[in-house]
């Protein structure tokens, strides 16, 4: 299953033709994560807060092949971006494994992912640095066989879009 | 180097670990100690009280390998309404891996910040095997660290630290198992179950895979 998980609107027709889910989480009611641990103590691989994000975790596992996109905020995902990331802790154990030489949580039923991570907005080199390294930690945590970050204007960020669905097309 | 405002930026600020470990600060600090919690509170009341402390410190968690979206959320607000005078800021970050260094992208995250908005950055304690250090022999170790973050944010020698528990890794997996399943048997809830592998209601072929 092929992914787009946005933080906002993308005007791509290609999107629809190439059989691409696109999941918008601007229009999404998504709260923040709450550090209750219910999804890993109480209702394991539910969370507790039953809104929006329970049913784009599930999406998200179940993917092969991502196209993050979202604007970069002091090297981080932009809050929309961010706060979904966080809510998607129930498709993780709290258990931990060796991986990569370092401990990270056991993923439950997650699909390993071909990871594009397109982040957008006025970065400056330093920015960019850091949200390169931060990609670098998800691809343990958020099971990403093979990754690569991408960056774009918000001027120029459906073009960026449309040029990785292309690909994925020609796949 | 004076009065120190401690903000727990945890989302879940009032039974967090991160309340702990700003409590300890407090106890060593050899001046004043104001605690805020980040947590339902109006951003501009708490910008408005950073302006009259000489230091900030930041304590949270590290949370799907950064900052926490609370804490996102307010630096934002902080860019665009900055105190009457800027504090030297430092962190306190914890996580749940046995590795501190798991932590140096969220404390990258804050020095970009400060960088960014003339902030002085000033120390930095990363705790590794953070959600549990608190409940074992090693709250020592831990303590001492805090300590000497207090020492340097006081003197204004600012310092990098680090501390965790120190085991060997896979003891520490096994000590995290009998942690998340006593924790889980608090809720009535087995190891097994806990290890589902299924999310949400998703279809498990025999398997374990998800159905089609």
């Amino acid at each position: 299953m092929k992914l787009i998980i946005s933080d906002r609107h993308l005007d791509i027709p290609e999107i629809k033709q190439a059989s691409v889910e696109c999941i918008d989480l601007s229009k999404l009611k998504i709260a923040n994560c709450i550090g209750c641990f219910g999804c890993w103590v109480k209702t394991p691989g539910k969370c507790v807060i039953r809104d929006d994000a329970t049913k784009v975790y599930p999406r998200i596992a179940e993917s092969d092949t991502v196209l993050y996109v979202s604007k970069v905020k002091f090297g981080s995902y932009d809050l929309v971006m961010k706060t979904m990331l966080e809510r998607s802790i129930p498709i993780q154990q709290a258990f931990i494994r060796l991986f990569n030489g370092e401990t990270h949580h056991v993923q439950r039923n997650v699909a390993p992912k071909q990871a594009i991570v397109l982040g957008y907005g006025d970065i400056s080199p330093e920015e960019r640095d850091v949200f390169c390294q931060l990609i670098a930690r998800n691809a343990n945590n958020m099971n990403f066989a093979h990754y690569r970050v991408r960056f774009a204007t918000e001027q120029g960020l459906e073009e960026a879009v449309r040029e990785e669905v292309l690909k994925w097309g020609a796949q | 180097m004076g009065r120190t405002m401690i903000l727990n930026a945890s989302p879940r600020a009032p039974r967090s670990n991160s309340k702990q470990y700003a409590a300890i600060f407090s106890e060593c600090y050899p001046f004043e100690t104001e605690y805020f919690e980040l947590l339902h509170k109006d951003p501009l009341a708490l910008i408005e009280s950073m302006g009259e402390f000489s230091d900030v410190l930041f304590v949270f968690p590290l949370y799907a390998d950064g900052i926490p979206a609370t804490l996102l959320q307010f630096l934002k607000v902080l860019e665009e309404h900055p105190p009457k005078r800027k504090p030297v800021a430092s962190v306190l970050v914890n996580c749940g891996f046995i590795e501190p260094g798991q932590n140096d992208v969220a404390v990258e995250m804050m020095r970009l910040f400060c960088r960014r908005n003339g902030y002085r950055f000033g120390s930095v304690l990363r705790i590794g095997s953070g959600e549990a250090i608190l409940t074992t022999p090693f709250r020592a170790f831990v303590a001492r660290k805090i300590k000497k973050l207090a020492g340097s944010v006081a003197t204004g020698k600012h310092q990098n630290l680090k501390v965790t528990m120190p085991i060997p890794k896979g003891m520490y997996i096994k000590a995290s198992e009998t942690y998340w399943a006593n924790y889980g048997a608090k809720y009535g809830v087995t190891k097994e179950q806990m290890a589902t592998m299924q999310i949400e209601d998703s279809k498990l072929g025999s398997d374990g895979k998800a159905g089609s």
